[in-house]
């Protein structure tokens, strides 16, 4: 990198940071930080360097209500069992019920092919990165699985997408290799009963040479209801 | 990790617990959160003030932190940078879309030090997660050294950036403030940080320990 891309780089982070960086610009600097490990680098400098100033804020203790809301936002209770929020989490809330609900029902129909007389279990993953989804359906006896990404994952010839069941305690096992695009169905693969959680990783071509993940987890969804 | 924590030790805390996150540990989730939160609270409430709003947005970060808790790359910086960072830019994204906001007061500015009082309000500050003496003496001579920093800048540039950061205003939102031609705004911004860093390279200051 030359010296005046460095010090262009520098400067845009710097105002990326300090909040001066605005409409457009911040939008398409937004867009490139993910794939240039220089501006990440320059951005975290800079984060670090204005950090005891936002550290002089004064804490402040959130409502209880607040980490209720955040549960129910991510899907983790009811709306039941939550204390009431103000209307403008409630709206997101049925917002998500609604995302929710066109997906389930995707998956819904996914699933009844392989368990027509069942009522299958639907479990959202959502990208550690980015809002793209995987949505997989669980048959009852927990022994068959479908899953399918909501958006097809980039993916290169080299590389493969390995589903792992996440225990309560332990190292993650793997549910096998499945589509980067299409529907996989995976049977006669119990699930571990402790299973709590389902992630997806990126692996090289086939799968994890190790048996664990090897690559960045790119997916988790939750599965304990 | 019952002895004098060292923020290295406080970091490598919040490191793990959004390393589990990523892997949808939500008992990582409630301890970070726990550990957290009144400070994040705190960055965004001094941005549009406390209340639902506030809560509302704090929600939002979790979200975010939830869901891209892999993005962190433990190395790449502090952790509690990352999360205040994520932070400012929910609550400037808020600003940014909102039309009107309250007057600001220059005087009110923690500029030179003020407000830095420990003991101001006790019943609002908390103990710093992880932070024994050592981290605490560390973490003070850290924002004493960008204060001090920021006290060396001058006037119009101090006002900019202080503008910029406590208040999240806009260059132009600064020059109309400060009653300022836009491109002497963006000069004592670009200038002002420009300064900063060289005076906080010529102070010693160290990423890796920040």
């Amino acid at each position: 990198m030359n010296l005046f891309v460095a010090d262009l780089v520098d400067r845009l982070a710097s105002e990326y940071v300090l909040g001066t960086l605005r409409g457009g610009a911040r939008r398409r600097f937004d867009a490139l930080l993910p794939a240039h490990p220089a501006l990440q680098r320059a951005v975290a400098g800079w984060e670090a360097r204005l950090l005891p100033m936002a550290l002089k804020a004064e804490p402040v203790v959130p409502e209880s209500r607040t980490w209720k809301g955040l549960e129910q936002r991510l899907g983790w209770i009811g709306p039941a069992a939550a204390v009431p929020a103000p209307v403008s989490v409630k709206l997101r809330f049925w917002r998500l019920v609604s995302a929710f609900a066109s997906l389930a029902a995707l998956a819904l129909g996914l699933t009844l092919r392989l368990a027509p007389s069942q009522a299958p279990m639907i479990v959202v993953l959502h990208a550690t990165q980015g809002t793209q989804t995987i949505v997989a359906g669980l048959s009852p006896d927990r022994e068959r699985l479908s899953i399918q990404p909501i958006q097809p994952v980039a993916l290169t010839a080299q590389q493969s997408l390995e589903l792992w069941a996440l225990p309560k305690a332990g190292a993650p096992a793997s549910l096998g290799v499945i589509s980067a695009d299409k529907l996989t169905a995976l049977s006669r693969r119990a699930l571990p009963a402790d299973t709590r959680g389902l992630a997806v990783s990126l692996e090289p071509r086939g799968g994890s040479p190790t048996g664990a993940p090897t690559g960045p987890i790119l997916f988790v969804g939750d599965l304990s209801l | 990790m019952t002895a004098a924590r060292s923020p290295e030790d406080a970091d490598a805390r919040l490191a793990d617990w959004l390393a589990r996150c990523a892997l949808g540990d939500r008992d990582a989730f409630r301890r970070l959160y726990d550990a957290t939160s009144p400070r994040l609270l705190g960055v965004i409430a001094q941005l549009v003030g406390r209340g639902a709003l506030a809560e509302d947005l704090l929600q939002d970060v979790y979200v975010r932190i939830w869901k891209a808790a892999g993005q962190f790359r433990a190395g790449a910086g502090s952790p509690m940078a990352w999360l205040a960072a994520t932070a400012r830019y929910r609550a400037i994204d808020h600003l940014r879309s909102r039309a009107t906001r309250p007057e600001v007061a220059v005087a009110d500015l923690p500029v030179r030090g003020d407000g830095d009082d420990p003991d101001d309000d006790p019943t609002h500050r908390l103990p710093d997660p992880g932070a024994g003496p050592a981290g605490a003496l560390e973490a003070r001579s850290q924002a004493g050294a960008v204060q001090l920093c920021l006290s060396t800048l001058q006037g119009a540039q101090q006002q900019s950036l202080s503008l910029a950061y406590y208040q999240g205003l806009s260059h132009g939102e600064i020059a109309s403030h400060l009653g300022a031609p836009l491109g002497s705004v963006k000069t004592w911004v670009r200038r002002g940080l420009i300064a900063l860093k060289t005076c906080l390279e010529r102070s010693g200051w160290s990423e890796a320990t920040s």
